[in-house]
């Protein structure tokens, strides 16, 4: 790789970008207004719906309704074709309020750290650090290098708390041996006696041991996961303190001290992941191929537009200066570098239009529009701090007012908000992370290697041998494919993390010990955003502040994007959309055999985080099943009106 | 005998940060033998440091759910650790790591994977008001010296 993507040439949004990168606003009276187009979902027509029906008794509507215990989070409304195996309509239902954009409101700012932190149960300890970065932009104070590292082993070590559980915790038990018994008995037969094909690696004989591995509660993998969740826990807080919530992130750096014994107590946890990170590869790469060979529509499962977004992260040591104006150097000079990828192809590596083209609209969701379709003129903030053009509904413009109300397909039904770039859904995760560093060129190249369609990672011996993985860009992009690329990502991340571990003892060797900078609260206007990441992908906080509090705090989050409802124009969110294209292929006979396991599958792979309960109603019954969503990705309850 | 006392809940909300509070205050008055704890923390997290440890004879949990009883009522038991089929289990472990903070499921997440000593009690108070702040309600606020004494009935040999 030796070259970053041209400037993004954006085809939707109404901005013109020159060879430099500089945006100008295209001329016109009102630049930003766009026309909405009605929603006509099918049982808002009863009459469509009696049709259907009585063409085809199978067409049911498909809800999965969360039922939480504290801060539930997604639900899903669906109509689909039983005897087609095709689903018809979908509906992301975010059903809280998080509320932290008012919180925050005249507070301190460096309340941000601790308060937005708790946004997130799993991995608040990204949200105090993506406030870090935000602070020190409006601060104008840059850590020391090795409070760039520092943070950096923060990160890699909350990804691998946060991989494993999603693999063998939360997405894995629907491809564990009574989950496949239960909804495809054929693929189980066939299970047993098929070879796993990487057994030197993983140990399992058949893809049915490995399933049997993933049952939950009970399955080696399931209780090996829980092990390992704990050995990045205690490596977290050698550095933070605490998990999920660190003590020690400011603005500036890190309040801890850390010295050679931290780094070996934390290497000596890093190591165990280089063996683990392999098998767990091994075993996807072995679950993925066995469900594709069985029959080839599971790439198909959970499938949608390869488009996806990323803000990268992982901070070079000695280009992170938090100055926007520089963010386009030390975002690409970042271990996983900044991008956004448009059907396949990487359109930008610039992290200013990576932010230049971020809008949330609110047309179906329980908020006011501040903006009026676009046609307000009020804009706060018309352009960024170099004079991009910034939409109305752009983060650093956006007022969050809610309007609670009742739930309806056509107007509004969800609590998250739906972020666009370009005006285009987006997914992120862990693979859009992959994905834009496969494509991009990297100097930090000690132990990974982007080729453009795949990235080499070369990973020391442990117990097993040392030898190179590669994670490659997949032709057909699903929920199979996500999993896939999450196994990878533990490498990934376990190489990144030992790259830095390396970098920072080389610096306490040569006496760079400071982990922060001191700075003041300045009391003039300030603007800042911290572009970073979660385990589950893009995370942004867009913050404005004067005389030394908050004046607007505005959070994104991964779950945001992918849980989004639909947009002005009608088109759906990623969740909606890739169940749309999901085929029903559950093995049952009569409907109320049906447990929903492929739609389950897709939803899943997103890794949405926050534990809601979810009831499969077929219209005579109802299944309660297990949806995991993000209480960060959305935002208070409401009374919830469900139709 | 070792016995360990410990909070369960979630601050600043109340009535029902009975269990925080308690872990808070009562480590300075606890008998020899006697450890007090704020369990307020994933149940996964809980089942892996109490394997780690000598195992203690019994382990009294405070918290202050909500179940619809009258508001301040304070029930004192023996956890009869009966656990619920494994997919409730799993829905429970689910639960537990992706952050929330609940008796049952600390109850049930430590039972199936392993920590609690054979002797379990539990003491629960019924909360009144509901939302965020520092302070109990006065009924609560009135009961504290009560549930105090149940919490040290339930630890007594």
């Amino acid at each position: 790789m030796s070259t970053y993507a041209e400037p993004p040439t954006f085809t939707e949004l109404p901005i013109d970008v020159d060879p430099s990168g500089q945006g100008t606003l295209r001329d016109g009276p009102d630049p930003w207004a766009y026309e909405t187009r009605e929603l006509h979902p099918i049982e808002d027509t009863p009459s469509k719906m009696e049709e259907m029906r009585a063409r085809n008794g199978q067409v049911r509507k498909v809800d999965f309704d969360p039922v939480t215990r504290v801060a539930g989070a997604l639900a899903f409304h669906s109509v689909v074709d039983l005897e087609s195996r095709q689903v018809l309509e979908t509906d992301a239902m975010a059903t809280l309020f998080r509320g932290y954009e008012i919180i925050l409101k005249g507070r301190d700012p460096r309340d941000a750290i601790y308060i937005s932190s708790r946004a997130c149960g799993v991995c608040g300890g990204v949200h105090a650090t993506t406030a870090a970065l935000a602070l020190e932009m409006a601060f104008g104070v840059k850590p020391p290098p090795l409070g760039i590292v520092a943070r950096n082993l923060l990160l890699s070590i909350e990804y691998l708390y946060d991989h494993p559980l999603h693999l063998f915790l939360l997405a894995g038990p629907d491809f564990s041996e009574p989950a496949v018994r239960a909804t495809n008995p054929e693929l189980w037969e066939r299970a047993q006696r098929t070879p796993a094909a990487s057994k030197a690696i993983h140990k399992f004989g058949t893809v049915a041991e490995i399933m049997t591995g993933m049952t939950p509660l009970t399955g080696t993998l399931y209780a090996e996961a829980l092990h390992m969740t704990r050995v990045a826990r205690e490596a977290y807080v050698i550095i933070g303190g605490k998990y999920p919530h660190p003590q020690t992130v400011v603005p500036g750096g890190i309040s801890a001290t850390i010295d050679v014994s931290d780094m070996n107590e934390i290497m000596l946890r890093l190591g165990k992941f280089f063996d683990y990170g392999q098998k767990v590869a091994a075993i996807w790469d072995d679950i993925v191929e066995f469900f594709y060979d069985a029959n080839p529509q599971y790439r198909n499962v959970g499938t949608r537009p390869k488009n996806l977004i990323e803000t990268g992260q992982w901070d070079d040591p000695y280009a992170y200066d938090a100055e926007y104006k520089n963010c386009d150097d030390w975002g690409r000079a970042r271990w996983s570098p900044p991008g956004v990828i448009v059907d396949g192809k990487l359109v930008t590596s610039s992290m200013t239009a990576v932010n230049m083209g971020l809008e949330e609209f609110v047309e179906h969701s329980f908020y006011e529009d501040w903006t009026k379709n676009g046609h307000s003129n009020g804009s706060p903030f018309p352009q960024d701090p170099l004079g991009n053009p910034l939409s109305p509904h752009h983060p650093w413009n956006k007022d969050t007012i809610p309007k609670p109300g009742g739930t309806s397909w056509k107007d509004k039904y969800s609590w998250s908000t739906a972020p666009r770039w370009d005006r285009k859904a987006m997914e992120t995760g862990p693979f859009s992370r992959m994905w834009v560093a496969a494509m991009s060129p990297n100097d930090h190249q000690r132990f990974t290697n982007p080729t453009g369609h795949s990235l080499q990672m070369n990973v020391p011996g442990g117990a097993l041998p040392g030898r190179m993985v590669e994670w490659h860009i997949p032709e057909v992009w699903g929920a199979f494919e996500r999993n896939r690329a999450r196994a990878h990502a533990i490498l990934f991340t376990t190489l990144i993390a030992y790259d830095n571990l390396l970098i920072g003892l080389d610096m306490m060797r040569k006496g760079d010990t400071a982990v922060s900078t001191s700075y003041k609260v300045p009391k003039d206007f300030r603007m800042g955003v911290g572009l970073w990441g979660a385990g589950r992908g893009f995370l942004t906080h867009h913050l404005t502040m004067d005389n030394g509090v908050l004046e607007n705090y505005q959070i994104l989050t991964p779950s945001t994007w992918m849980a989004s409802p639909k947009d002005p124009w009608g088109n759906p969110g990623p969740y909606e959309e890739a169940v749309l294209a999901t085929p029903l292929l559950e093995n049952f006979e009569k409907p109320e055999d049906f447990k929903g396991i492929d739609v389950l599958r897709a939803i899943r792979s997103f890794d949405p985080c926050m534990p809601c309960t979810t009831h499969i109603h077929t219209d005579d019954r109802v299944i309660t099943r297990e949806v995991i969503t993000c209480a960060c990705g959305v935002d208070e309850p409401h009374e919830h009106a469900h139709q | 005998m070792r016995v360990l006392i410990g909070g369960v809940g979630y601050r600043f909300l109340k009535d029902e940060s009975v269990g925080p509070y308690m872990a808070d205050t009562l480590g300075e008055r606890a008998p020899e033998g006697v450890e007090v704890e704020d369990l307020g923390y994933h149940p996964v997290g809980l089942h892996q440091n109490l394997t780690d440890r000598e195992p203690y004879d019994r382990a009294v949990i405070i918290a202050a759910p909500r179940r619809g009883r009258e508001p301040g009522t304070i029930t004192a038991y023996r956890w009869d650790a009966v656990l619920p089929d494994v997919e409730e289990i799993q829905h429970r472990v689910s639960e537990a790591v992706t952050g929330v903070i609940d008796l049952d499921n600390l109850l049930i997440v430590v039972g199936a994977l392993g920590g609690w000593p054979a002797d379990v009690r539990v003491v629960e108070v019924e909360p009144g008001e509901e939302g965020w702040g520092e302070e109990f309600s006065p009924l609560i606020t009135g009961l504290l010296p009560e549930v105090e004494e149940a919490i040290w009935t339930s630890a007594r040999p």
